[in-house]
Formats: C-alpha cells, sequence, structure tokens
C-alpha cells in the first residue's frame, strides 16, 4: 500500500464533474483496479460454491462416491479460502482508495483555496464552503469504494450468466432477461426515496443549525433566560425530523422488500424451470442445486449495484461542486509584473497619500473598511498606484501589502509557527512585544509549546486581536495597513500599543485606521476621511486645534 | 476544560430504559422482522423438497415458494417500516434529552468550559449515534434474527448437523473478542484525527483570504498535509485490526459449510440421512455466513454509538454550581470581602474588598489581565469566590437560585450571541412583552438594525458586531435587573455610540446598580465612582475627580487619554 498523504496532488484538468473524477480515477487507477478484481474474484468465488456444492451432491452423495465427494468438499474449501483472501484484498485496496481519493481531494482544495484567497468567498457562499468540507470529501470516497465493486458485480453477473447458459440455454436467457429486469423495477423506487432523504437531511440540517445555537449562545441562555423557549424550539424541529426521518424510512422500506422480492421471484422461476427439467431428466438434481445457488446468489451484485447508483448521484453532486472550486481562477491574480519605483501609495478616488517610511492614521469613521480594501487592491475599482504602479499590475502585490483587519482568520496550531513560520525566535517575540501578547502567549502556554485551540475561540476578543497584530507585524510587510487594531482593548494596553507600534515599524510605511486619541497622538501623519474624501491633514494636535469636524470624531474625554 | 463522559454502567442503564421505552412497537417491530426472516427461510426448505423428490408437485412447490417470496417481501415492508419510526422516536428522545440537559449546564461551566466540547457533542456524537440507529440496529436486528432462525431450522432438519458449525464457535468468539478489545480506542482516535483533518481545512477554505494575504499558502498545505498523515496512521491501525480479523471470520463461515457437506455425506452414504436433510442443511449452513459476518461487523459500531451514548449522558454529570439555602437577600447591597480567586492555584484575585453603593455607577478600569473580568463574574454570582464572600443583602451569590439571581443580576460581556431566529424572538426570550414593549427597548439601545419579524443570526440577515451588542443590552433593559455588571459591553460600538448608547442606557437604568467594566475612560469620566484594578487589587477607589487630583495611576491614564 502506498503511503499517504502523496506529496504532490497535482493538476486536475478544467471541464466539470465527470473530467475531475476521471482525472481522480486515473490517479487512483492501482487502488480501484485492485478493488475491482479482488470483487470479482470473490463474487464469483462465491458464486462458485453452490455449483461446487451441486457437484459434490451429484457425484458425491447421491452417486455414492466417498472419493469425489471428498474432492468436491476440497474444492468447496479451496473456494472458501479463495473468497477470504479476495475480500481481505478487497477491503485493504477499497479503504486504501477511499483514502486516497478523499485526501487528494482535500490537498487540492486546500491549496487551491489559498491561491483564490478572497476570490473564494466571493464566488461561492459560506454553507457551500462548509459542505465542501464537512459532505464532499466523504462523498466522493464513497463513490471511489464502491465504484470499483460495481464493477467487479456486473462482471460477476455477466459470469454467473454465461455459466448457467451452460448448463441450460433456457434458464441462461431468464437471467439474461430477468436482470435488467429486475435492475430496470427497481429504479423507479429510488427517486422517492432521494426524496425523502433529501428532506430529512434538509430538516436535520437546520436542527442542528439550531442545536449549535443554542450550544454558541448558552451563556445567553443561563445567564439571561429563554431555555425553555428554545427547548421548545428544538423539540419542535426534532420533532419534524423525526417525521421526515420516519417518511425517509417508510420509502427505503419499499426498496428493502423490492431488494427481495424480484431476486427472489426471478429465483422461484429458475427454481421451477430447473425442477421441471430435473424431472423430465434434462438436467442432474445437482445442476438443479447449483442453478438455485447461482439464482440465490445474484441478489448480492444486484444490491451493490443499486448502492453504487445513489453513491453515484450523491458523488457527482459533491465532485460539481469541488471541480467548481478547482476550477477557479483568482480575480487579482497577482501576475503583476512591475517592480514599484518609490514607496509611496496613492488613491486618485479619495485624495488619500500615504507616504513612506512613516505611520500614518486615518480617521474614516464606518468608511474605515471599504477604504482599506481599496487602497490595498481588494476591490478592483482602479486608481489606487504603489510606488507609481497601479495595484493589479504591482509585482509581488500581497507580499508587499498586508491588509489586517479584526475579521481575519486565526488558525488551529502551535501559536509560534501560527505568528510566524520558520524559526526566527527574535522577530516572533518582538512582534508579539511590540503587540503588548505577552501575556495571552503566556496564558496559551508560550511560545515553544502554547497552541491556538478551535481557531482562536478560546481566546477574548481582545486577546485574538492582539494575536492578529503580532501576526501582521512578525510578517513585516513593506507596507501594513490595519483596521481598528485596538478596538478591544482596555486603554493601558491601548497607550502601550501605540507606542510600540510606532516604534516597531519605524522606518517603514503603515497605515492605521483608527478612532482612539492614544493611537493617534503617535501618528506621524493624521488623514480625516469624510464622504470618500480626504478633508483634513496634519499632526493630530494641530487637526484637534483647527478642524472642528476632526475633534467632535475623535475627542472622548471632554464635551 | 473538557465535561464530563458517563460511566459504562450508566450508558447501559440509560439503553435499556429507552429500549423498554416503548415496548409496544418494540415488540411489533421485533415479531415482523422474525416472521419476515421465518418466510424466508421456507424457500431454501421448499427447494430442498423438490430436490428430495423431483417429480413431486413441482408446480405447487414453486407457487408455494412465490407465495413465501412476496410474503416476506411485505413483512420485510412493514419490519422496516416499523423500525424506522421506533428507531426515529428513540433518536428524538434521545437529541432533545441532550439539549435538555445542556440548557440546564451550570452557569459557571457554560462560562468556563469553551463551547468547543459541547458543540462537538451535539453534532458529531448525535450524528454518529443516528447512523448506529438508523443503519446497525436494524440490520443487526435482521442478522440476529436471520441466525437464530437459521440454526433452529438446522437443528430441527437434521440436529447431528449442527455439530460443524458449533466446532467454530469458539474460534469466532475468541477472535471477536480480540478485536473487540482494540476496536473502540482504534475507531475513536480515527473518527478524531478525521474530524481535526476535516476542521483544519475548513478553517483554510473559509480563511482564505486570510491565507492568502500572509502568504501562508505552503503552511496551509503543510497542515493539511499533517492532519493526513495523522488519520492515515489511525486508519493503518484500524486496517491492521480488521486485517487480522477477517480471514479468521471468513474461514469461520467456509469451514462449516464444508465440515457439514462431508459429516452429512456420509451419514447419507451410511444410511443415518437423506438426501433432502443433507441438502437443505448445507444450505442452510451456507446461508448462515452473510447473516452472521454483518452481526460481528457493525459489533464495533454499537461500540462507537457507546461511547457517543456516553458523552451526550457525561453532560449531565456537571456538579450544580450553587446550592440555594433558601435565604433571601434583606435588601440589594452587593458588597464584596477579601475576595480571592484563582486559575490554576495560581489567585488572580488577591483579597479584594468592594461595597456597592444601590443605584450608583462603579467603573472599573485597569490593564488587561489585572482580574477585572473575573471580578465582574464574582460580582455577577457566575463564580463563587475561592476565599472571602461576595453578598446580596448579606446572603451568598452562590446560595441564591439562579432564578433569582438573574432577575436581580446580569452580566453582559463583549462576546455576544445573536440567535438564529427573529428579532422579536432574540428579546423576548428574557420574558414575552408587547411589541410597543420591546421596540422601547430597542430604542434606548438607539436601534437602527432590521424589524422585529426579520430573522436574524447566522443563515439570516447578518448583524454587525455592533448590533450584536446593542440587541444583548436591549435584552437587558427587558431583564430589568436591579444591578447589571458590564463588562465591554460597548466596546464593538464606535466611540461617539457607545458613549449615546451609555446615556440612554443610563436613562432608563435610572436607580440601577451598575459596574461597569471599560477600556475607554469617557464610562470611568461619567461613572459615579472608579475602581482601579491592577494585579488582583483595588488600588485606587474614588470620583473620577478626586482620582485625577490624586494624580496616580487613573490620572496618568486620564491624561494620556485625553492629550
Amino acid at each position: 500500500m502506498r503511503e499517504l498523504p502523496i506529496d504532490d496532488p497535482g493538476e486536475p484538468p478544467e471541464g466539470g464533474p465527470w473530467r475531475f473524477l476521471a482525472w481522480m480515477a486515473a490517479r487512483h487507477a492501482p487502488a480501484l483496479a485492485a478493488v475491482t478484481v479482488w470483487s470479482l474474484c470473490g463474487m464469483v468465488a462465491q458464486a462458485l460454491m453452490p455449483a461446487a456444492l451441486g457437484r459434490a451432491i451429484d457425484e458425491g452423495v447421491t452417486a455414492r462416491e466417498g472419493g469425489e465427494l471428498l474432492r468436491w468438499a476440497a474444492v468447496l474449501l479451496g473456494l472458501g479460502v479463495l473468497l477470504a483472501v479476495a475480500r481481505l484484498l478487497e477491503h485493504r485496496a477499497s479503504v486504501a482508495a477511499w483514502l486516497g481519493v478523499a485526501y487528494r481531494t482535500v490537498q487540492l482544495v486546500a491549496r487551491q483555496a489559498g491561491r483564490l484567497g478572497d476570490t473564494l468567498a466571493r464566488r461561492i457562499s459560506a454553507g457551500e464552503v462548509l459542505a465542501v468540507g464537512t459532505n464532499d470529501v466523504t462523498r466522493i470516497g464513497d463513490l471511489s469504494e464502491v465504484a470499483g465493486r460495481a464493477v467487479g458485480s456486473a462482471l460477476s453477473i455477466v459470469v454467473v450468466t454465461v455459466v448457467l447458459l451452460g448448463i441450460d440455454v433456457r434458464l441462461g436467457l431468464v437471467l439474461l432477461v430477468g436482470v435488467p429486469l429486475v435492475l430496470a423495477l427497481s429504479g423507479p423506487l429510488l427517486a422517492p426515496i432521494h426524496r425523502r432523504q433529501s428532506e430529512r437531511r434538509d430538516l436535520t440540517g437546520t436542527m442542528t443549525a439550531t442545536a449549535s445555537d443554542i450550544v454558541a449562545g448558552l451563556r445567553v441562555l443561563r445567564g439571561i433566560g429563554g431555555e425553555e423557549l428554545f427547548e421548545r424550539r428544538f423539540r419542535a424541529e426534532s420533532q419534524r425530523v423525526r417525521g421526515a426521518g420516519t417518511r425517509a424510512g417508510r420509502a427505503e422500506s419499499w426498496l428493502n422488500a423490492a431488494a427481495l422480492l424480484f431476486p427472489g421471484l426471478l429465483l422461484t422461476l429458475v427454481t421451477w424451470m430447473g425442477a421441471r427439467y430435473a424431472a423430465s431428466g434434462q438436467i442432474t438434481v445437482g445442476q438443479l442445486v447449483t442453478c438455485y445457488g447461482y439464482a440465490a446468489f445474484l441478489v448480492t451484485p444486484l444490491w451493490v449495484l443499486g448502492e453504487a447508483a445513489s453513491a453515484l448521484t450523491k458523488g457527482h453532486v459533491a465532485a460539481r461542486r469541488v471541480s467548481h472550486v478547482l476550477g477557479m481562477t483568482p480575480d487579482h491574480p497577482g501576475a503583476g509584473t512591475l517592480p514599484p519605483t518609490g514607496g509611496e501609495l496613492a488613491d486618485e478616488g479619495s485624495g488619500l497619500r500615504v507616504r513612506p517610511g512613516v505611520l500614518t492614521a486615518v480617521v474614516a469613521g464606518p468608511e474605515a473598511g471599504p477604504l482599506a480594501d481599496r487602497i490595498t487592491g481588494y476591490t478592483d475599482d482602479g486608481g489606487v498606484c504603489y510606488g507609481g504602479v497601479p495595484l493589479p499590475e504591482l509585482a509581488g502585490l500581497r507580499r508587499r501589502v498586508l491588509l489586517t483587519t479584526n475579521e481575519d482568520t486565526l488558525f488551529t496550531g502551535p501559536l509560534a509557527a501560527e505568528l510566524l513560520p520558520g524559526d526566527d525566535a527574535a522577530r516572533r517575540a518582538a512582534a508579539v512585544r511590540a503587540a503588548c501578547a505577552e501575556d495571552v502567549v503566556a496564558e496559551a502556554g508560550g511560545l515553544d509549546r502554547g497552541r491556538v485551540a478551535e481557531a482562536g475561540r478560546e481566546f477574548s476578543g481582545g486577546q485574538r486581536q492582539r494575536l492578529r497584530l503580532a501576526r501582521a507585524l512578525a510578517a513585516e510587510p513593506e507596507v501594513l495597513v490595519l483596521v481598528e487594531p485596538t478596538s478591544a482593548v482596555d486603554a493601558h494596553t491601548e497607550a502601550r500599543i501605540a507606542g510600540r507600534l510606532a516604534a516597531h515599524r519605524a522606518g517603514r510605511t503603515t497605515v492605521v485606521f483608527t478612532s482612539s486619541p492614544l493611537v493617534l497622538a503617535e501618528a506621524d501623519h493624521v488623514v480625516h476621511v469624510r464622504g470618500g474624501k480626504v478633508v483634513a491633514e496634519g499632526g493630530h494636535t494641530e487637526l484637534l486645534a483647527e478642524a472642528p469636524d476632526y475633534r467632535a470624531a475623535v475627542t472622548r474625554g471632554r464635551e | 476544560m473538557k465535561l464530563p463522559v458517563a460511566r459504562g454502567a450508566q450508558v447501559k442503564a440509560y439503553a435499556r430504559r429507552l429500549v423498554l421505552r416503548y415496548p409496544g412497537p418494540l415488540a411489533r417491530t421485533v415479531a415482523l422482522h422474525a416472521l419476515a426472516t421465518a418466510s424466508g427461510l421456507t424457500v431454501p426448505w421448499l427447494f430442498a423438497q423438490l430436490v428430495a423428490d423431483p417429480g413431486r408437485r413441482i408446480d405447487a412447490v414453486a407457487a408455494a415458494i412465490a407465495a413465501f417470496v412476496v410474503l416476506q417481501a411485505l413483512l420485510t415492508r412493514a419490519a422496516f417500516a416499523a423500525s424506522a419510526a421506533l428507531g426515529e422516536r428513540v433518536l428524538a428522545d434521545l437529541r432533545e434529552e441532550f439539549v435538555a440537559r445542556a440548557l440546564r449546564l451550570p452557569l459557571s461551566t457554560v462560562e468556563r468550559a469553551g463551547t468547543g466540547d459541547l458543540l462537538a457533542r451535539s453534532s458529531r456524537d448525535v450524528d454518529l449515534l443516528e447512523e448506529a440507529v438508523r443503519d446497525a440496529v436494524p440490520q443487526v436486528l435482521v442478522s440476529a434474527v436471520t441466525v437464530l432462525f437459521t440454526g433452529v431450522a438446522l437443528a430441527l432438519t437434521a440436529p447431528p448437523l449442527l455439530l460443524p458449525v458449533l466446532a467454530v464457535v469458539p474460534l469466532l468468539w475468541l477472535s471477536t473478542r480480540w478485536y473487540l478489545r482494540r476496536a473502540l480506542r482504534g475507531y475513536l482516535t480515527e473518527e478524531e484525527r478525521f474530524a481535526q483533518l476535516l476542521d483544519g481545512f475548513t478553517e483554510t477554505v473559509t480563511g482564505a483570504r486570510t491565507v492568502a494575504a500572509l502568504g501562508r499558502e505552503e503552511q496551509r498545505a503543510r497542515a493539511a498535509d499533517d492532519a493526513i498523515r495523522a488519520s492515515w496512521t489511525a486508519e493503518k491501525y484500524t486496517l491492521g485490526l480488521r486485517q487480522r480479523w477477517y480471514p479468521v471470520l471468513e474461514l469461520s463461515y467456509a469451514l462449516p459449510v464444508v465440515g457439514t457437506l462431508l459429516f452429512g455425506g456420509f451419514l447419507y452414504l451410511d444410511g443415518h440421512a437423506s438426501l433432502a436433510q443433507v441438502t437443505a442443511a448445507t444450505l442452510y449452513v451456507q446461508q448462515l455466513g452473510y447473516p452472521l459476518s454483518v452481526l460481528l461487523m457493525r459489533l464495533d459500531e454499537f461500540q462507537l454509538g457507546a461511547a457517543s451514548l456516553a458523552r451526550l449522558l457525561g453532560v449531565a454529570d456537571v456538579p450544580p454550581d450553587r446550592s440555594p439555602t433558601g435565604a433571601e437577600p434583606s435588601d440589594a447591597r452587593l458588597s464584596a470581602r477579601e475576595v480571592r480567586y484563582a486559575y490554576a492555584d495560581r489567585d488572580v484575585l488577591h483579597g479584594v474588598d468592594l461595597d456597592l453603593r444601590p443605584g450608583e455607577t462603579l467603573a472599573v478600569v485597569g490593564p488587561s489581565g489585572a482580574g477585572k473580568s473575573t471580578l465582574g463574574r464574582l460580582l455577577a454570582g457566575i463564580d463563587g469566590p475561592r476565599a472571602g464572600r461576595v453578598t446580596l443583602g448579606e446572603v451568598p451569590l452562590t446560595d441564591l437560585p439562579l432564578d433569582t439571581l438573574r432577575h436581580r443580576i446580569a452580566l453582559v460581556t463583549q462576546e455576544h450571541h445573536v440567535f438564529r431566529t427573529t428579532l422579536r424572538e432574540n428579546l423576548t426570550l428574557v420574558r414575552d412583552a408587547p411589541d410597543e414593549e420591546l421596540r422601547a427597548a430597542l430604542d434606548v439601545v438607539g436601534w437602527a438594525g432590521p424589524g422585529l419579524d426579520e430573522v436574524v443570526g447566522s443563515g439570516g440577515h447578518t448583524l454587525s458586531p455592533a448590533q450584536a451588542q446593542q440587541v444583548a443590552l436591549a435584552r437587558l433593559v427587558l431583564a430589568d435587573p436591579h444591578t447589571l455588571v458590564l463588562d465591554e459591553a460597548t466596546s464593538l460600538l464606535d466611540p461617539g455610540a457607545a458613549r449615546a448608547l451609555e446615556r440612554s442606557l443610563g436613562a432608563v437604568l435610572r436607580g440601577r446598580t451598575v459596574v461597569a467594566i471599560a477600556h475607554r475612560l469617557h464610562t470611568a469620566h461619567d461613572a459615579d465612582r472608579v475602581a482601579v484594578v491592577e494585579d488582583g487589587r483595588v488600588t485606587e477607589l474614588g470620583t473620577h475627580d478626586e482620582l485625577v487630583a490624586r494624580g496616580g495611576s487613573y490620572a496618568d491614564l486620564w491624561s494620556t487619554w485625553t492629550r
């Protein structure tokens, strides 16, 4: 078995779910082929057992030949051993196929997410993004597992039909007509089942969301009340799921019945014909036992084919979403080639000009977020240049200009690597100090052993904010743009951060969107933006004295 | 902090109660499965009659076979429908009881434990149990009945031919025991690692913007690969277990078939058995294999289900955090005496004394990590102190029943939650109130968001963090406790709005005692008194003007703030 994960998941082709699935199948061809071969071997061994049994009864028991009986018993035992070996190897191969395909999907989508960046969230909804992780990976795995077995099953049906044709053409023909008929008759049952199952899945989704909602808001409910209200709500949704589940179960029960009925009637037909031929001496009793055994065996491969049909439907939906994500191209490919010829970041639209090498504070109130996105190239209205080069044409935009907001994700994992990958411990520690996050780091277990658990949910809002700041500072970009980096910390800490931030970024270009006088007081240059335009700029003290609008926007203490 | 997990005996007792809760439907389900299996088993028996005497009434026997096939199908339909109805009922009970238990968790546990563990239980463990109940239970039921009936049929057909089957029972027993002893831990690890893999993957995908902004593509790809490696190791372990167990199982099915054929064959040759007996017995033994393997291979799912159930039940095992004594507070005076509090053996409060005057607003300021939030939680009665007392009208807060406590003292922190429902229900969870009253409460907090009938929260109209904070404060207005502890409750609003909100809140809450933990000093400026908490102690206490005049650390801070 190949060790996993593989180093390079490769480049899947564009062109939709089928091409994606075919490409995936080609990458895992050895495992899939092994599943097919071994499941075929297992099924044939299983199918041949009745034949061996029939011969044993014919040539051993009925003919009263002890030697023949022993011989056919040995054949039977051999088939049993073959079946055991085949099942074992099939299982190994199908585990390898399932995991290989699921892991490769994870690798592909994780790498593509990094390439797409902000484009991903703009193109598909958060719910769909989540579905990739919760459903699609396992669905594609399921499909790959069942595909090999389905091929093996189909082949085993062919083998059995051919063998039966050899015993008696009429009996063989019955199977030849009967098997497709059984499949055709069971097919129409699948649609209502899928409808019921999707009804149950949707309601379950809503109910699970309510349960998560209750758990996430438990401190509110326990702190201020409302337990009864939400318990009633959950019960009502749970009972709706129960109703849908019961209906889905009822629909599935028809399939269970059909899976017995149609092959059972086929079996009855073969038995009846076989018995008549045996009575008239056209076939032997042993051959009759064989025919019965073959027909009875068919239940298994027919069942696998039914299973495969439903895995294919679900896997196709999953593959469509995954191949859609994999086929996306970033809105801002970052393929610019021009190096900047200076360090000024200038926005024509608002008139904001960020001077190189100094700390600029921007007071923009609720306009801060959109303006920050604009000057860092996340929205492409044009008119923003860095070092004289328009952002889309700039070489290495994302490496040069870093935007950090309070919505940025913290990732679960070792704290040190989250702050700064690599082993520059001094640089990391300096950033932690500048962000006044020493206590957060200590609480999490220190830089050597600390971890970010559950995407940082265990930290308070202020602690998360300081970790994000430390992470941004440690990256040491040419231009750092921060949006309200101190909105959730106390005044003492805010004052310290303001001072240390200025010192840490000394000589480098930094833009802070803020309304905190503590931060503004540390800035080299302050810009006031209102209605999308720069309305005043200068030093903090100077603006306080000369610009009444500015004073109103930032003054906190006095009336 | 992790929540407890129930013990094995508790799980067994609960499962027993759950199964026996609906005796009627249970009996009907089992009976239907049994009848369906029985009619299925007549087919090989009838077939054996044909083999024994091919000339005998072939048409009648074939018709009988067809009839039993139809009967088996119909009974199977009814049996699966009945077991689905019963299973869904049991599942509904299970999850509803879990949510009810979660909703009764002690307040201090809820505040401290974080939601991760509980969230995992409410989604993953409930899912796992649903799978077990929907798939494993009916299949095991059918298989068990089939095995039992086939065994009985075999015994009735030819008692001596039971011997080859019984011979492999010890082999099956020992190998299965060997496997099950190792399987549970292996599958739990496997589940956990796979869940971690998907969680990390989901973080990468939802945080794609951050990944690209920081140039962490390679790091995230490596993290995914590491998680895959961990998952793969766990998968290989359980695969190894199965690789050793499955061949033993397979041979345990094949050997008795050969044994029965040989034994039966030689009995026939010696004239001790009929051809029909030998044929039927061999077919029966062959038919045992499939249901037996289903039965055994599903056993580990039962173990997994039991582990999930243990985690769901464990939620009820958290000891209560308060023991109401029935004492009634004599007045609304809140005071702390010599209060100490420790996290993991390290005291974060070193003897705090504080007397709140009814109706005053006390601002608490101080650096991060000084113990302000801890003090707030003690004053709100969420936790009890390690030493010292926090009392309301001479009664320790933890001696009050939760309902009494929260009608008198409320805590609002910066962690807010907006429920996925209408804005109205987000407010009426406090208490039922007419729309006019709800609108009035929203007016107090300066609400400019969606209307009362709008669905808010994730999946609905998304509220900004500032709006979520306003909703939390509107709830507080409705709850109308006499004492409020606000821990950075307006920190997410922009400074102007925060100040306006605090003023209008102040108007509504006139006469209420307010403890306001805040980092924005205008809150302190507007308060009646200010307490400075540094390093677990109250170091300064007085009015804003007194403290500014004193020239201590508050005065320092104030001058920085307003320069």
